[in-house]
């Protein structure tokens, strides 16, 4: 036990030698890096889990919002889709909120379609609404269910998450964490522009 | 990912700082971390620092309760500069002999996420002490409390947790 974990330590200390390169090196670049198969750390698992749906069908849901309606994903059959879990105790998530409700109606002559995803939804309706109201958000907050965090976090519990869904259904796009508000502006003209025919 | 999040300890902990760690948890949460039934949240991102305390028995006494949070990632501080976001804070559970008074917090320091640095939040990093005040008989006297804190690296931030800590020390 104590061998493997001494061997354990080493080999992480250099893989995490090797990460923080990578790191540093994209920082200096002023950037941080949120794209499956870019040299960052939070990437560097993507070929795994909520990364894999890149490419794929978005996950069929059925959640409630703030009022207690049910909303499907098939609601929003045919238009271009930003699906963002979030957090109330999330700060970075709070901060790209703002810039998704500015998108929205920047976009919305495009179809686009931002919908919040509330991962702890436990806190309740008023707590979530307190905070989404102080945010200016006014597209669509769902509240999580066990089954979606399944279908797109695959256990991961890093917030934010966000699915960039074309208006064909298929995910075109998984980030994680915080990016900049360009890069963020720049996935969702992908995703309108994805899928055209 | 939980894995290489337990590698990016590694770096900046001594080799025996880390080894604790990665023992610690691996006694808490068993090896599934490393395998395809790995728990949604098997990881700490604070540990505490236990270490026995002397004080004076009948009087006055302050202890210090040391804790480190893992490299990379800081957690709200006692007083985060925003009513949304979950401050650290301990709570005790009352231990016969012991009295306390008001736990003494540190003041955090001035933080902001990439992408937003007009946005100054109030965090704890790499270590904190909390102090508490106690005046307790002569004996060797344990306090079970818990750490509420939530973390954060510089991207992402992770669900709250709790941490169970028993304060040990001797009045004599």
């Amino acid at each position: 036990m104590l061998a493997t974990g001494i061997a354990l330590v080493v080999w992480s200390g250099w893989q995490n030698l090797r990460q923080r390169r990578s790191a540093m090196q994209a920082q200096q670049q002023g950037r941080v890096d949120l794209i499956p198969g870019q040299p960052s750390a939070a990437a560097s698992d993507s070929s795994t889990g909520q990364f894999q749906l890149r490419g794929r069908p978005a996950p069929a849901f059925t959640l409630l919002d703030l009022n207690g309606n049910k909303v499907s994903l098939s609601d929003f059959k045919g238009r271009p889709l930003v699906l963002n879990f979030w957090g109330t105790y999330c700060a970075p998530c709070k901060i790209e909120m703002p810039w998704l409700e500015e998108f929205s109606k920047k976009y919305a002559p495009d179809g686009l379609q931002i919908v919040g995803i509330t991962y702890d939804s436990e806190v309740g309706r008023d707590t979530i609404a307190r905070d989404t109201g102080k945010l200016g958000v006014t597209y669509p907050i769902l509240l999580s269910d066990p089954t979606a965090e399944k279908d797109y976090l695959s256990g991961t519990d890093a917030l934010p998450m966000s699915f960039y869904v074309d208006k064909t259904g298929k995910v075109i796009e998984v980030t994680a964490g915080l990016g900049s508000k360009d890069e963020l502006e720049s996935m969702v003209k992908e995703t309108i522009a994805s899928g055209e025919r | 990912m939980k894995m290489l999040r337990l590698i990016i300890a590694s770096r900046a902990f001594p080799l025996s700082a880390t080894l604790a760690l990665f023992l610690a948890t691996t006694a808490q949460f068993g090896n599934a971390q490393f395998g395809m039934d790995a728990p949604a949240n098997p990881r700490a991102y604070v540990l505490y620092a236990a270490e026995q305390q002397t004080v004076p028995a009948a009087r006055r006494a302050v202890l210090e309760l040391r804790f480190q949070i893992v490299p990379g990632f800081h957690i709200n501080s006692h007083t985060p500069n925003s009513q949304l976001l979950i401050p650290t804070a301990l709570t005790l559970e009352p231990s016969p002999g012991v009295k306390t008074a008001p736990l003494q917090y540190p003041a955090g320091e001035p933080y902001s996420f990439p992408f937003d640095p007009a946005d100054k939040l109030d965090v704890y990093a790499g270590s904190f002490t909390v102090r508490l005040p106690v005046v307790a008989t002569a004996g060797d006297h344990a306090i079970d409390a818990t750490l509420r804190y939530q973390a954060c690296d510089n991207a992402s931030c992770y669900p709250p947790k709790t941490l169970p800590i028993k304060i040990v020390f001797t009045a004599k």
